[in-house]
């Protein structure tokens, strides 16, 4: 070794600093899983006791068991597919037609000041309240969902976008005029780089109401998909099925969250 | 004069600018006029809000005069363009972009080879004494290294003009009086044509080759001073009598200016 640290050193105070640090977070956690496990502990006791009614609420070794069964039969994956292909497409169109509508609104004001009333009106509007209508337009199908996702995303995602290009600081629309930008490459080089924290953060609220639209457009009517397998199994009183599905279609929902949450970091690496 | 043997890189002609604000009409440059010869160093002090910055906006291309003439190399000025750089107060760095890059940015439009834009990169990062630092953000800089950055980006699109907006207000005070010798330096070195603006008399002179005094609401020309100090300036000629000579004059038309905006 080259590098050798001396005991008292600042190199061995910081790393020791660091272990301390180390050490809390790995205590931290020991004890929020012990409580966690208490908890699931007293549940599946008052379960089996009799203090919880397990027809509404179930208990935890029966729903894991249900976890498992869903897991090997294949039934978790094929619904997950159902589902996934419709989130997907809805939330790939509306990031991209939200963001050139957003964008364009924050660019051209006189666009901007036309259309953000309507915006604000989607945008304070529960837009699945939409579903019926969607229902009647397409039917029970893909393409429904997909609409309603859509619908459910773009607003978020375009109101964002408008933001962001409207809030980009003078300073830097100035500095890039002074050096003889033309109005394309303004757009391209600051417009458009300044706007990305509040897009992304659009996007972001976004994959979370996705999941909500696509779950409950779900819960309408179809044969197979997460939502649809949650309402399937509250009507025939399979309560700790239902919690299974209901766990599992949390777990992807926290994915897509921490999913994000790491693009963004990693995009907004400079600010 | 200096004026007669050189032809002025900058002319600013009975420049006229007025201000609509819900009370009216507000004046802010009262017929202006002076010119910059090539390779000189001009600075304009007077109080804030003298409209100091809108001059140098106007200049830039990024604003337009009420009447006057704005005239660069003897070709009226109608927009802005790479002939023309300018050191703002607060940086104009794009945060999302590294330190080569900054410095980069002003010469997108000029149409330069890859070659000849990284190695005016280069350079002008080697002038502001940034080197090693290529691959920074902004935000990992201290205020006085963004400023370096600016300088940077300023000199590489190497301007007839470079314009320079209190280009250290917003840095601390020992900061400053370092970076205004390194600009000196650095100006002086690659023949570059200034103007600056500052409200910091001792700014002003210690940069300046002339000083325009201006007054507060509307900006009249009041005042030109020649410094008779020769080049390079080192820190220490803020101290000479004649400098501190110089600096009571200015102060002398300036405080009554500033003791009616209070």
């Amino acid at each position: 070794m080259v590098f050798v640290a001396k005991s008292g050193s600042g190199v061995d105070m910081i790393s020791a600093k660091a272990k301390a640090r180390q050490t809390a977070k790995r205590n931290e956690l020991l004890l929020s899983l012990v409580i966690f496990l208490a908890l699931m502990l007293a549940w599946e006791s008052a379960g089996r006791m009799g203090y919880v009614n397990t027809f509404f609420f179930s208990w935890p070794s029966a729903i894991g068991a249900q976890c498992w069964k869903l897991l090997v039969s294949g039934a978790l994956w094929s619904n997950l597919l159902v589902t996934a292909y419709a989130y997907c497409i809805g939330v790939f169109v509306a990031v991209i037609a939200g963001s050139i509508l957003g964008l364009a609104m924050g660019w051209w004001k006189t666009f901007g000041s036309i259309v953000d009333p309507y915006v604000v009106f989607f945008s304070a509007m529960p837009r699945i309240a939409l579903y019926p209508l969607l229902l009647m337009i397409f039917g029970i199908n893909d393409l429904s969902r997909i609409v309603i996702v859509i619908i459910g995303v773009i607003f978020p995602v375009i109101f964002n976008a408008y933001m962001g290009a409207k809030q980009t600081p003078r300073l830097l629309i100035d500095a890039a005029n002074v050096f003889g930008y033309s109005s394309n490459q303004l757009f391209l080089h600051v417009i458009f780089p300044a706007s990305l924290p509040y897009l992304i953060a659009g996007v972001r609220t976004g994959v979370t109401l996705g999941m909500i639209m696509v779950v409950v457009a779900e819960f309408f009517g179809g044969s197979s998909g997460l939502g649809q397998n949650i309402a399937q199994t509250a009507q025939l009183y399979k309560t700790a099925e239902l919690y299974a599905w209901v766990l599992y279609t949390s777990l992807f929902a926290l994915i897509l969250v921490k999913g994000a949450d790491m693009f963004e970091r990693w995009a907004m690496r400079w600010t | 004069m200096m004026n007669t043997h050189s032809a002025a890189r900058l002319q600013v002609k009975d420049l006229v600018k007025a201000f609509d604000t819900p009370d009216g009409s507000l004046p802010v440059l009262d017929h202006i006029s002076f010119s910059l010869n090539a390779g000189e160093i001009v600075t304009i002090v007077g109080a804030s809000g003298s409209g100091k910055t809108t001059l140098l906006r106007m200049i830039a291309g990024l604003d337009t005069p009420d009447s006057g003439q704005l005239l660069l190399n003897g070709n009226a000025i109608t927009k802005p363009g790479p002939d023309r750089a300018m050191i703002f107060q607060q940086f104009g760095l794009m945060p999302w972009l590294n330190v080569r890059d900054n410095v980069n940015f002003g010469m997108h439009v000029l149409g330069l080879s890859d070659e000849e834009r990284q190695a005016r990169t280069a350079d002008a990062i080697e002038r502001v004494g940034l080197k090693g630092f290529e691959t920074f953000l902004p935000k990992n800089l201290s205020g006085g290294m963004q400023q370096r950055v600016g300088i940077a980006r300023a000199l590489a699109v190497r301007p007839d003009v470079l314009l320079c907006d209190e280009p250290f207000a917003a840095v601390d005070a020992m900061t400053r009086q370092v970076m205004q010798t390194d600009l000196l330096n650095i100006v002086t070195a690659q023949g570059t044509t200034a103007l600056l603006v500052t409200h910091d008399i001792e700014e002003a002179l210690f940069l300046g080759d002339r000083v325009l005094v201006f007054s507060s609401r509307p900006a009249r020309l009041i005042h030109e001073f020649q410094v008779p100090v020769p080049k390079p300036r080192q820190h220490e000629v803020r101290t000479t009598a004649q400098f501190q000579d110089l600096r009571g004059q200015v102060w002398s038309l300036l405080q009554n200016q500033a003791r009616e905006l209070i």
